[in-house]
């Protein structure tokens, strides 16, 4: 061990929380230990609801809305015990010695005030520093995490600035006070993967240079990798085993945690395009734009044949959802056509037939807005098969049995019941049932696996595959996860700032020479390696990881000569 | 020092110390901090003083009474499903369904109910109360009570009406908006603007005093009903009807729908009283035509909508099975809120002279016509008010309660 017995900072012992929900208290934590050290880097890991987020809070001797911290649980925080502790001592504590970053820095900056007036409230608040110094520390600290600008980026609103570096800033700020714990619950999540890295990066330079103790909470095995010490594995509410980093990802002990590691060997065989055939779907040189606003399509085409997976890869605002929204017919592109099977489709869905319309289904990211909350199951998946086949009585009831059953749900279980009701996973299998409902030939998934754990995503991911066999879907996968891509797509398009960078089967495009911003994209996927970032940082160098290498982009390589306009 | 007072600080001193023993904190707090209270109050005011506050007491203690056992008895007869709503009910909003449970049967059966007509004069005017007459007589010596009893079928029957068909307008002009959009939703916005610029009462006076009070007339009420219930058709052919023909036959149904509503309509209240409603709905329309655009609009940008869209579905769809049953909530809430402003419009156009026509019984013109008395002391001016507050207030507890429920942690 390379942490001291005498540096314990915290000291959880038996940590009990429980929730209340249908008028009982529910455990949701079932007596969980955690001693973290000194300087040391704890990954949290699990699925949703595992308590992870629960446990970061509960170190601080919060227990949110709803929930309590049982009895004769321990939290014991540098000596000083926090659940019989005031309220106002365990507030001095926060923010001073213990320091908390959010998954949405955007939503959890307060858009009215400047970054830099946030950053100091702390400070200033606890007397630890006057305002002008609290101003120059905060600006040093945006240099350590490499900001750019770090003079002025501080005076600007959180608006102005990109989801990346709030999410650095936020980190600068639970730095302001030099907390002994910093709690990370998800920073990186909600972030695109060349961001992710810029983020990796500052943090853990920045918890290096000041031997902050953080607990590291994300479900992305492969960032924990990087950032922590030791890894804790929970499963509902109780601990699956903790080992340092490296023993942790060589030799796994439980089955459970083997599980999680095994989810990223999943792949499906490359399919070659039919020969000689038309494309299902081909996008012939769409430009688009929002009402009159900038282009955010530009020049973009490619096809998609029959019983094929094409994947969209690409950071968000590179205008992959906004092809799908072409294509389905929700935004009529400015310039150039979409063909369904050779034929023109009409460019705006209103005027689609309702054929037209079945033959192309959506799948959607977020299965809690996708799903009418209000309605049952059974009319959710029947209305689809209602709408076009005419089904009534009987024949609809077995239409929505067979499809139930085609997503592997029960469904005398699942046929009374509202969407509220059922997990996550659950839910978006509802939202392929629908569209399966309409029996289409193509259907686009858009970012299906992204709000999902990985244990669930993998369930999908193999649905989905097994629907596409059966029934010969064509899917246009939409993503910004490089290893959902590695496993199921057939054909891969990359795209940026709304033009289609590269595009051509999976496996060439996972080969070099790439495109340098497709070799961006890929060398920014972490790896499972807990050295993949320390090497990726000497072998790019530190300035040419995220933004600041896109804009290194040579424009005069060979490979980019072609796409430019 | 009666017996009365020694059994009044005995009994609040033992509750205090029993609730104390028993931890009891809050209830502790409240019934000693009564009991010094009181030894202030028996010094300053005396014994009366003590009487009346435990008088409210015990009303209190008997309002909380009724509510708990209403409400048991409520969730005894309905459901499972329905019973555990029922259980998250507080006390007041039991109390208050209590209140219009009450008032309901005493409109429904006010015939019956009531000892006396609601014209009927059988004494000299403002006779005290007596054996015969439960809450003495008003200006011509009428029956008291019987008015009230006859008020609350007309006063609530007409805010009642007014009330939905402002919400049935407002609700499907709101809801149209939202899912249309552009040209439409702005005119419906800039109409509803244009309403709402103007104060309601002045606004109410106007209407009233151009089509209303004596000088109404059947045929005039019957036609203008009629081009209300066509406008509510408008909007209702404007969601559900598709293509040239969808639209011809949906107005020719819609037409006669609006013709035989009329005639029914026409046929329960009188002219004056058809007048007051259609002023009522158009008044309130704009306000739910607001809430429901605002609720519907954050529905229609949920990704369900979207789908529905992209199946192909219809304007008519998507209203009713999509964004609906998602709005339902805030809407039922507003509804009890406007009910309430609309009953006190009501109220307060009778007041003035120009709302329900005598000898028609109503609360707000008996408040009115017996308002001399006040001058002398009496209560009976406070009874009928007293009535119309009683209400509000049980309205109101329960829309509290369903606010609550809506706005809450509910998944």
């Amino acid at each position: 061990m390379k942490f001291k017995e005498s540096d314990v900072l915290l000291k959880i012992r038996d940590l009990k929380i429980q929730g209340y929900s249908d008028e009982t208290w529910v455990d949701i934590i079932k007596g969980v230990d955690l001693t973290l050290h000194r300087g040391e880097v704890m990954g949290l890991i699990g699925e949703s609801g595992a308590g992870k987020s629960t446990i970061g809070a509960a170190a601080m001797g919060y227990a949110r809305d709803g929930t309590r911290i049982v009895e004769g649980s321990s939290i014991e925080f540098d000596g000083m015990e926090l659940t019989n502790a005031s309220e106002a001592d365990k507030r001095a504590l926060r923010g001073s010695r213990i320091a908390y970053v959010a998954q949405s820095a955007a939503a959890s900056f307060n858009p009215a005030h400047k970054l830099i007036d946030q950053h100091t409230e702390a400070p200033v608040q606890y007397r630890i520093k006057k305002r002008l110094e609290a101003q120059e520390d905060a600006i040093e600290l945006y240099e350590r995490l490499r900001l750019p600008n770090p003079q002025e980026i501080g005076f600007r609103y959180p608006h102005q600035v990109s989801g990346g570096q709030l999410q650095r800033a936020m980190t600068a700020m639970a730095m302001s006070c030099r907390p002994d714990m910093i709690i990370f619950d998800e920073p990186t999540t909600a972030l695109d993967v060349t961001t992710q890295i810029e983020v990796l990066a500052a943090i853990r330079d920045i918890v290096d240079q000041f031997n902050t103790a953080a607990i590291y909470i994300t479900h992305d095995l492969a960032v924990v990798a990087q950032m922590a010490d030791t890894i804790k594995v929970l499963l509902k509410g109780e601990e699956v085993e903790e080992a340092p980093t490296d023993q942790m990802l060589s030799n796994p002990k439980e089955d459970y945690t083997k599980s999680l590691w095994a989810v990223r060997s999943f792949t499906v065989e490359q399919k070659a395009r039919p020969k000689d055939s038309v494309p299902l779907i081909s996008i012939k040189n769409v430009d688009a734009s929002y009402s009159n606003g900038p282009k955010i399509l530009d020049d973009v085409s490619f096809d998609i044949y029959e019983g094929m997976t094409v994947a969209v890869v690409g950071e968000s605002g590179s205008g992959k959802s906004t092809t799908a929204r072409v294509i389905t017919g929700l935004l009529p592109p400015s310039k150039g056509e979409v063909l369904f099977k050779g034929e023109p489709f009409p460019p705006s869905y209103k005027d689609r037939t309702k054929d037209q319309l079945r033959q192309c289904q959506m799948i959607y990211q977020m299965a809690d807005t996708a799903l009418n909350p209000k309605v049952q199951i059974s009319e959710i998946i029947g209305r689809p098969a209602q709408f076009y086949s005419g089904l009534k009585g009987t024949a609809l009831k077995n239409r929505v049995d067979e499809l139930l059953d085609l997503i592997e749900l029960e469904p005398a279980k699942y046929y009374n019941r509202f969407p509220p009701e059922l997990s996550g996973g659950q839910k978006q299998r509802i939202g392929i049932a629908r569209a399966l409902a309409a029996e289409p030939s193509f259907i686009v998934c858009d970012e299906v696996t992204s709000a999902l754990d990985q244990l669930v995503a993998e369930g999908i991911l193999r649905l989905l595959d097994r629907l596409q066999k059966e029934l010969n879907l064509a899917y246009m996968f939409i993503t910004h996860d490089l290893a959902t891509v590695r496993s199921i797509a057939d054909e891969v398009v990359v795209m940026q700032n709304g033009q289609v960078v590269e595009q051509g089967p999976k496996d060439d495009m996972f080969t070099p020479p790439h495109h340098p911003y497709t070799d961006l994209l890929l060398s920014s996927v972490p790896e499972m390696d807990p050295n993949w970032l320390t090497t990726l940082l000497e072998e790019r160098g530190i300035d040419n990881i995220g933004d600041a290498a896109m804009a290194n982009i040579d424009p005069d390589d060979e490979k980019v000569e072609g796409t430019q306009v | 020092m009666s017996f009365f007072v020694v059994g009044y600080y005995a009994l609040l001193l033992v509750t205090s110390c029993l609730a104390a023993y028993f931890n009891q904190r809050q209830a502790f707090l409240v019934l000693f901090s009564l009991t010094l209270v009181s030894f202030v109050l028996g010094i300053v005011g005396g014994v009366p003083a003590l009487r009346a506050v435990a008088t409210c007491a015990g009303l209190l203690l008997f309002a909380g009474m009724i509510a708990y056992a209403f409400r048991e008895f409520l969730i005894y007869l309905s459901s499972d499903d329905m019973g555990k709503e029922l259980r998250t009910a507080p006390l007041t909003a039991a109390f208050g369904m209590f209140v219009i449970f009450t008032y309901a049967i005493m409109g429904i059966f006010a015939p019956w109910i009531a000892p006396h007509g609601e014209a009927e004069v059988i004494s000299s005017a403002f006779a005290p109360a007596d054996e015969n007459m439960l809450l003495g007589a008003d200006q011509l010596g009428r029956d008291m009570f019987s008015r009230i009893v006859f008020g609350a079928r007309n006063t609530v029957a007409l805010a009642l009406v007014g009330t939905t068909l402002a919400f049935i307008l407002g609700a499907m002009a709101g809801l149209l908006a939202a899912t249309k959009g552009g040209f439409f939703d702005g005119v419906m916005g800039r109409t509803a603007d244009v309403i709402m610029s103007i104060p309601s009462l002045i606004f109410a006076l106007l209407m009233l005093s151009i089509f209303g009070g004596s000088l109404a007339a059947p045929s005039t009420s019957f036609w203008l009903l009629t081009g209300f219930f066509c406008v509510v058709g408008l909007l209702f052919l404007a969601a559900a009807a598709e293509g040239a023909m969808g639209w011809l036959i949906g107005a020719a149904i819609a037409v006669g729908v609006a013709v035989g509503l009329a005639l029914f309509g026409t046929s329960i209240f009188n002219a004056s009283e058809v007048i007051l409603i259609l002023v009522v709905a158009i008044i309130y329309s704009p306000r739910v035509y607001r809430l429901t655009r605002a609720v519907a609009g954050n529905v229609v940008v949920m990704d369900y909508i979207e789908a529905a869209k992209l199946r192909g579905e219809g304007n008519w769809y998507l209203i009713r099975r999509e964004i609906l049953p998602n709005s339902t909530a805030p809407l039922i809430a507003e509804f009890g809120l406007e009910f309430c402003f609309v009953f006190l419009l009501i109220a307060g156009l009778s007041f003035l002279g120009l709302g329900i026509q005598p000898p028609t019984a109503d609360w707000g013109s008996m408040v009115r016509e017996n308002a001399t008395l006040i001058s002398f002391g009496d209560i009976t001016p406070l009874i009928p008010a007293g009535a119309i507050a009683l209400l509000t207030v049980a309205v109101n507890f329960v829309v509290d309660w369903m606010l609550h429920r809506s706005s809450g942690l509910k998944e």
